[in-house]
């Protein structure tokens, strides 16, 4: 019978034998010009083939052989199905290009449908009390740096304030929700929720609106933002992500961290616009129910668009927000709100 | 490129070969991506000592191929460690911001800790010709490196930066080991200190030149119309590739002077990476990346570390046989899965 051409060391000092391997009677016998050896086949274990690499065989006594005829060590080795298997994927074209499909779909059911449920489902377990605190923190860390006291009466700051208590309890919310008034020339006209019920809205935007229906369209909106805790899930989407793009690019990250942070930002534009799109239509319902025309919140949105559109706006995919075009779609489609 | 020895005066020159290639590598990382999907992550463990495998038996050196043992549980084990960790900063700090300030302060502390922890755990799995490599620094060692040296850095508001590279290069490479041979390195910091300033008037040049672009580009925004993000994005390319030249050059400047000083009993080591062209690679690897969708990846890899590989040279100027040491310990992977989820770089 043949002989595997193989090189032995000894695993005490890096020298090489050349060898040949036989296997014969359940035995593995390593013969060269200073090298005799015989092993009991079942303690020979086999290094698993991965592409054209050469083989290894461990042998007992510490030592051992290294060949390159791959089909040949597949003859006598004792490998698992699995191990065999796996080679058997790596090596067929067509289940590469099979792998690639599967891999696109697997993806695409983990970003679109796995993610936002486990997210959802986690953040309803993060207790209130946790939220609370970070929103108290967030809001005064903010107050610090970006936001001022407001330059609305409080007059006026009273009655915007009933006009959304009473949305609020026409949403049959019974967490506690409020509304805050801020400066901010940095942030410019615009309202934001915070994690906890608080909603903010900048003294810009109370001056923007041509109508009070407009804020409470907006503050219906961030209302959403609360019911649906957007703020746990975007700290819990943008771990996912992580872990996703580390995963798919892991090996690449060092060479050029550019090809992994692009498809983060993408994946987290996404799900931010998912999250807008729960509070867009939470809004619908809520302005409904107040009997306020959903119609109010595409003109103030309209209306704040015009005001920033400074620069040219961003490609679809990467906006935050998804296009007022879309969500004048969305307010059109809803029951309009009778009286009001 | 084939393998070649030449002998001279001075010594036989080794330069190693990779004979992997980016067809048969794709295979085992798209496989390897599947099957981590389809089991929510589990399998990545066995999917990097597969990777790790492929390339170190793709590697050859003086006709002989380099082997890995790292085991996928002790991995998978790291990389929990490592999930929990990263879970419990991400979350615990943003609730609670003031415990980042404890997080890190503990991550400091066991730093030099985990650092020892990678590199052994690495060089103890790794083998040539039956001999596995090993790594023989303690954390006081390390602590002395990462902690010490890493003060005088913040000290001197960074200012000191190239000479803690310099250290802390040396100090990786001398505590290696093959067998019992150890590894002797001495850099110059006056040196790093060259590079890391023309590395940085490099990126300098590309800024003030993007500045000028960016100041004729932006104020025209409006004629773009709803190709303004064409304009937006064209400066953001062109810095990437400032970056990435600068970034080239320092890598290669410093791999270079690295293996120059480095040696072992009767060994000397050879480095000839080229500013040019691995700034070539970064760059065409971002493009060839970003345009087939990932699917390139296993590519740009594969010529990433060939380029690297065959440029890189043994030289033995006396023929040594290498010892084992005995009885190595095996090391848990809880420091390198660690090292790799925070991002620390622990490569050369």
């Amino acid at each position: 019978m043949n002989a595997l051409q193989a090189h032995y060391f000894d695993g005490k000092r890096a020298r090489r034998h050349p060898v040949s391997v036989l296997f014969a009677g359940g035995r593995v016998k390593v013969i060269g010009r200073d090298v005799d050896g015989d092993f009991d086949a079942t303690r020979v274990r086999v290094s698993p083939r991965i592409g054209n690499t050469p083989r290894w065989l461990y042998l007992p006594d510490g030592g051992a052989c290294v060949a390159a005829d791959n089909d040949f060590v597949d003859r006598f080795a004792r490998e698992s199905g699995f191990a065999r298997g796996l080679h058997t994927l790596e090596s067929r074209p067509a289940f590469a290009v099979l792998a690639v499909a599967l891999v696109v779909f697997l993806l695409w059911m983990l970003i679109d449908r796995g993610v936002p449920l486990a997210v959802e489902r986690i953040a309803e377990q993060i207790p209130l009390a946790a939220e609370m605190t970070l929103g108290e923190q967030t809001l005064s860390g903010m107050d610090h740096y970006v936001l001022r006291a407001s330059g609305i009466p409080p007059a006026r700051q009273a009655a915007l304030r009933a006009q959304f208590d009473q949305m609020v309890r026409a949403a049959g919310e019974t967490a506690p929700r409020r509304l805050e008034f801020r400066a901010s020339p940095a942030i410019g006209a615009n309202a934001f929720a915070l994690p906890a019920g608080v909603v903010v809205i900048t003294d810009d935007l109370v001056k923007l609106a041509a109508d009070d229906r407009e804020l409470l369209a907006v503050l219906a909106h961030e209302l959403g933002h609360v019911r649906h805790r957007h703020t746990m899930r975007r700290l819990l989407e943008s771990s996912a992500t992580a872990l996703i793009v580390a995963g798919v690019t892991g090996d690449i990250a060092s060479t050029t961290s550019l090809a992994a942070s692009a498809p983060a930002l993408l994946l987290q534009t996404k799900y931010s616009r998912d999250n807008e799109r729960e509070a867009d239509r939470y809004a619908v319902e809520v302005l409904r129910r107040s009997g306020i025309d959903p119609r109010h919140f595409v003109s103030i949105l309209q209306r704040v668009e015009h005001e920033s559109s400074k620069g040219g706006a961003l490609p679809g995919f990467l906006a935050s927000h998804p296009s007022t075009k879309e969500r004048e779609a969305l307010a059109r489609e809803a029951p309009a709100g009778g009286s009001r | 490129m084939t393998e070649s020895t030449e002998s001279t005066v001075q010594g036989r020159t080794i330069r190693p070969e990779f004979t992997g290639s980016a067809g048969e590598y794709f295979r085992i990382w798209i496989v390897n991506l599947f099957l981590t999907l389809v089991t929510l992550g589990i399998y990545s463990a066995w999917a990097k000592v597969r990777k790790k495998k492929y390339f170190y038996g793709s590697t050859r050196l003086d006709g002989d191929s380099f082997d890995y043992f790292g085991s996928p549980k002790a991995i998978l084990k790291g990389r929990i460690v490592a999930f929990v960790a990263f879970v419990l900063y991400a979350f615990v700090g943003e609730l609670y911001p003031a415990s980042r300030y404890a997080f890190w302060g503990l991550a400091a502390l066991f730093l030099p800790w985990l650092i020892v922890r990678a590199f052994t755990f690495n060089a103890r799995n790794s083998a040539y010709r039956g001999l596995r490599f090993d790594f023989a620094a303690t954390a006081m060692d390390a602590a002395w490196v990462y902690i010490g040296k890493l003060a005088v850095v913040a000290i001197t508001l960074g200012i000191a930066f190239p000479w803690f590279m310099a250290r802390q290069k040396a100090f990786v490479v001398s505590h290696h080991a093959f067998g019992t041979t150890r590894f002797d390195c001495e850099l110059s910091a006056r040196r790093y200190f060259g590079i890391y300033i023309r590395a940085g008037l490099i990126l300098s040049a590309v800024g003030a030149v993007l500045g000028g672009l960016s100041a004729l580009l932006l104020p025209k925004l409006e004629q773009f119309g709803p190709l303004a993000w064409v304009a937006l994005l064209l400066p953001a390319i062109l810095l990437y590739v400032g970056y990435a030249i600068s970034y080239a050059y320092m890598q290669s400047r410093t791999t270079n002077l690295l293996w120059a000083n480095t040696r072992g009993p009767g060994l000397r080591f050879e480095s000839t990476l080229a500013a040019a062209g691995l700034a070539r690679l970064y760059v065409g690897n971002l493009l060839a990346v970003a345009c087939s969708a990932g699917l390139l990846i296993p590519w740009a890899v594969v010529r990433t570390l060939r380029y690297r590989i065959e440029n890189f040279a043994m030289i033995v100027e006396e023929e040594i046989v290498h010892e084992a040491s005995p009885a190595l310990a095996p090391v848990g992977a809880a420091g390198q899965e660690l090292g790799e989820i925070f991002n620390l770089d622990l490569g050369l």
